[in-house]
């Protein structure tokens, strides 16, 4: 009786919110349109993945071949390199990438000079430029012939010239680094913002108790930072078996010489399709990324709640 | 507020449901009638069949008429639409020229013509989308996408159907011969036509910028002519050409690259269209062999190594995935390699953007994919396979309708000269022209529409004869081959090569180390395997096809 109870509660309530926060539900309304077209509409479409395509049929009259489309990522040796870079890659980031940002972040959360606007801009700025262009400030630096690096700093400092388009030990740095360069300015805006949502008269009191701008920043803004250092890095973990496809293909310039170290599963599969233009090959890949990322997301929310409840994501 | 959103995702699931169910109709509907059209074109067939022997002419004839009939009641003719690429998306003047060609096409065929010219870039892409949501597109070119994947993917009519061909595209079987019809078969089903171009290639042409020769004091004329009118030459005397105008052009760089040695530098066939297994004497042996292991591809490789020591290739030739043409147009290459044909002079200078002169260095090679590389297609989904069959016959062989889809408009994209070749209009050249595709090669059927100025008038029959005369055909010409139970061996192959081609094949390592960690590799990701379904596909089509 208690639970029917609580429920007409709940109901009532329900209406009453739903009256209450009417105007609100309809400011979300196009966003969840987009999100139900965009994210939930292709759901049935998976089924591709199963499936040997033939548009006489269409999709779901196609026939079913069952996983033999998955077959082709796990049959050759590339399966375990393009799986260890993705991940190994993408751990590097997440860890290279949080550190920086949060560190940004408190830089310009503490800076009190009228510049501060200008610095915010300028660290954002890279996170506006797309990839193939980043890829040819890229190639300007590493170029063969006319790049800045062997014709100005090496010649300078008496070395010999670097094939880096051909060296593969090079890459894993250069990629982190221009990942980092483009990322941190855009990271550092959330942190930023949960910052200045931190209570000032914390480090007024802090302050008045003597405490350094070294010690508030490890023992309240650091501590404070944590839940959205958390949900950022669940966030992140949902998308480590995707590799920014940009970064990973523009960058070293689509170079086969680069392969062992740059090859992950996007590129691995836009560059077997790009051949083969099969599409329920594609949507395999597809499936298999978002599962794992799906289940890798709920494993590290779940050692999350262990660990600190409060900070889980659901 | 969680309830809420089950809610109103289920209900907008539901939604879905209906509006495929709704789709669904809609297809039974179009099918439905699809059949009552062919059940009427089969009573039709019956009777003209019954009535003469002339049957044909008069089944295509009233199919005509009975457009212009339906399109005098309705008020709107039926539309055709016809999608290739070009290299910078729809030309300002399509409009114009699709108004041009329909108000030819109303009057023979009764049909509108639509021209889709899409980017390069995007055809490939933009083409399957349209042919697998629905979209309205009747003929289309498969270059781009490939013929092989619109075939697997079921995207091609059976241009045979019904005798589709015979009765509606009788045109296109006097102008195609039977045996590049055959070449297009896939299990024995006509999917698509080949466009009349040169199918043969006279392999290695060495193009360099005439200014450059004339600046090293190269002597042309001391060199004797081939039958196409191109300068004959051996390996080195090209050498020896290098070495002099690198001598007197030291800022520039002598041999813009590109992964074309095999492609257009060799009679090598890429038998089933990728080189994972290639015949080496196609015209005498249908023996699938590793190409990186021959003698033709170390050649190319001990040259390529020989010329970069020398200082003829970019250090960045690897990196740098611009085309061979376009980086000899910015004035900073000066060679390059081709492959040639007839009237291919002035086609190259004009890609380089400047004189070039041709060299000679090969033997001509027709492939056994040369006709069957990039067909015209019927979309499966058409709605009147009649009326798009007849269009496409007029693509091939109506020279007004030829004329417009290759150059534009009379008198404002091109004149006529005296002799019936053809030049830029009043003001227009490359640059501003409205319509100015640039895809010759790629048209049904080129050598119906005018000849460019310069180029030689009858150069259809002299390309006609250069495929008939090319010494060495492929023996398995025609041959076509389903890789897609072998997706991950090739993937797997592909990935191989391009991991451990660059250094070699542009001669940044001696080839006998570099040739050896490419075979290995080759050979890691499953070669043997890739080569042996290819050999018994081979086997099989040779016997059903009863070559030996």
């Amino acid at each position: 009786m208690d639970k029917a109870l609580t429920k007409e509660n709940n109901k009532k309530s329900l209406k009453k919110r739903l009256k209450r926060f009417f105007p609100i539900y309809i400011m979300a309304l196009p966003g969840l349109i987009y999100l139900f077209v965009n994210n939930y509409m292709p759901l049935p479409g998976l089924v591709l993945a199963f499936k040997k395509y033939n548009a006489k049929q269409g999709i779901f009259g196609s026939k079913f071949v069952g996983f033999k489309n998955f077959k082709y990522l796990f049959k050759t040796n590339d399966a375990f390199i393009i799986t260890r870079n993705t991940i190994l890659y993408n751990v590097v980031f997440i860890i290279v990438n949080t550190i920086l940002a949060v560190f940004v972040a408190i830089m310009l959360a503490e800076m009190t000079s009228r510049l501060k606007k200008i610095y915010q801009c300028l660290i954002l700025l890279p996170f506006m430029i797309s990839m193939v262009i980043v890829s040819y400030l890229v190639f300007g630096y590493l170029s063969n012939d006319n790049g800045f690096i062997n014709n100005i700093v090496l010649k300078a400092l008496g070395k010999e010239p670097v094939f880096w388009y051909m060296e593969k030990k090079y890459w894993p740095f250069i990629l982190t680094f221009v990942m980092a360069w483009k990322v941190i300015g855009y990271n550092s805006i959330i942190y930023i913002s949960t910052i200045l949502g931190i209570d000032r008269g914390i480090y007024e009191s802090a302050a008045i108790d003597g405490c350094s701008k070294w010690k508030q920043i490890t023992k309240i803004t650091i501590p404070l930072l944590k839940p959205t250092v958390i949900m950022m890095t669940l966030l992140a973990v949902g998308r480590i078996f995707y590799s920014d496809f940009g970064l990973f293909y523009q960058v070293p310039q689509n170079q086969g010489a680069l392969f062992a170290v740059t090859n992950t599963i996007d590129t691995y599969v836009y560059r077997g399709l790009l051949e083969l233009g099969d599409m329920p090959m594609a949507s395999a890949a597809g499936l298999y990324q978002s599962l794992v990322g799906f289940v890798l997301i709920l494993a590290a929310n779940l050692a999350v709640r262990k660990i600190e409840p409060e900070s889980a994501l659901f | 507020m969680k309830r809420l959103l089950a809610t109103v995702l289920t209900a907008a699931m539901v939604a879905t449901l209906f509006v495929g169910c709704g789709t669904n109709d809609n297809g039974a509907a179009t099918t439905d009638t699809k059949q009552t059209e062919t059940t009427e074109t089969a009573a039709a067939d019956d009777t003209a069949a019954a009535a003469e022997e002339t049957a044909d002419a008069g089944l295509a004839e009233q199919a005509i008429a009975d457009r212009k009939a339906a399109a005098e009641a309705s008020g709107e003719y039926e539309k055709i639409v016809v999608s290739f690429f070009d290299w910078t998306g729809a030309p300002a003047g399509i409009d114009r020229i699709n108004e041009k060609i329909s108000e030819h096409t109303r009057e023979t065929l009764g049909v509108d013509v639509e021209l889709l010219i899409i980017d390069s870039a995007a055809y490939s892409d933009d083409i399957k989308l349209m042919l697998s949501s629905g979209e309205q597109v009747d003929l289309f070119s498969t270059c781009g996408p490939g013929y092989m994947t619109c075939v697997n993917n079921g995207y091609c009519a059976d241009l045979e159907e019904d005798g589709l061909l015979d009765n509606y595209g009788a045109g296109l079987k006097d102008l195609v011969r039977a045996d590049y019809f055959d070449a297009c078969r896939v299990g024995g089903t006509l999917y698509g036509v080949p466009p009349i171009k040169d199918y043969a290639i006279q392999t290695a042409a060495i193009c360099i910028g005439t200014e450059y020769l004339e600046g090293a004091g190269v002597d042309v004329d001391a060199f004797a002519k081939d039958d196409l009118g191109y300068v004959k030459c051996t390996w080195d005397d090209i050498d020896d050409i290098f070495a002099k105008i690198h001598e007197a052009f030291p800022d520039k760089t002598v041999y813009s690259t590109q992964d074309n040695m095999l492609t257009q530098g060799s009679c090598v066939d890429n038998i089933g269209g990728d080189y994972y297994g290639t015949l080496l004497d196609s015209a005498n042996s249908l023996k699938v062999e590793n190409v990186y292991e021959s003698e033709v591809f170390k050649e190319w490789c001990a040259r390529f190594y020989r010329w970069n020591q020398a200082g003829y290739i970019s250090g960045d030739a690897m990196t740098d995935k611009t085309g061979a043409s376009a980086r000899i147009k910015t004035g900073s290459f000066m060679a390059m390699m081709a492959c040639g044909k007839p009237a291919y002079q002035n086609q190259i200078s004009n890609e380089c953007g400047r004189p070039m002169t041709v060299f000679d260095v090969g033997e001509p090679f027709m492939s056994s994919s040369a006709v069957s590389s990039f067909p015209w297609c019927m979309n499966q989904a058409t709605e009147d396979p009649i009326a798009a069959m007849q269009v496409l016959e007029a693509l091939y062989c109506d020279p007004v309708v030829a004329n417009l889809v290759c150059w534009g408009e009379e008198g404002v994209e091109y004149v006529v000269n005296d002799d019936t070749t053809i030049n830029w209009g009043p003001g227009v050249d490359s640059q501003n022209s409205e319509y100015f595709p640039n895809v010759l090669w790629m048209m049904p059927n080129q050598y119906a529409a005018h000849v460019w100025e310069g180029d030689p008038v009858d150069v259809g029959e002299q390309t006609a004869k250069f495929n008939d005369n090319c010494p060495v055909k492929s023996k398995a010409l025609g041959f076509t081959w389903d890789n897609g139970d072998y997706a991950a061996e090739f993937t797997a192959l592909k990935n191989a090569y391009e991991e451990y081609s660059g250094k070699v094949i542009y001669g940044f390592v001696d080839p006998e180390t570099g040739l050896k960690e490419l075979n290995d590799a080759l050979y890691a990701a499953g070669l043997e395997e890739y080569m042996a379904a290819k050999q018994a596909a081979l086997d099989e089509w040779a016997k059903s096809a009863g070559i030996n």
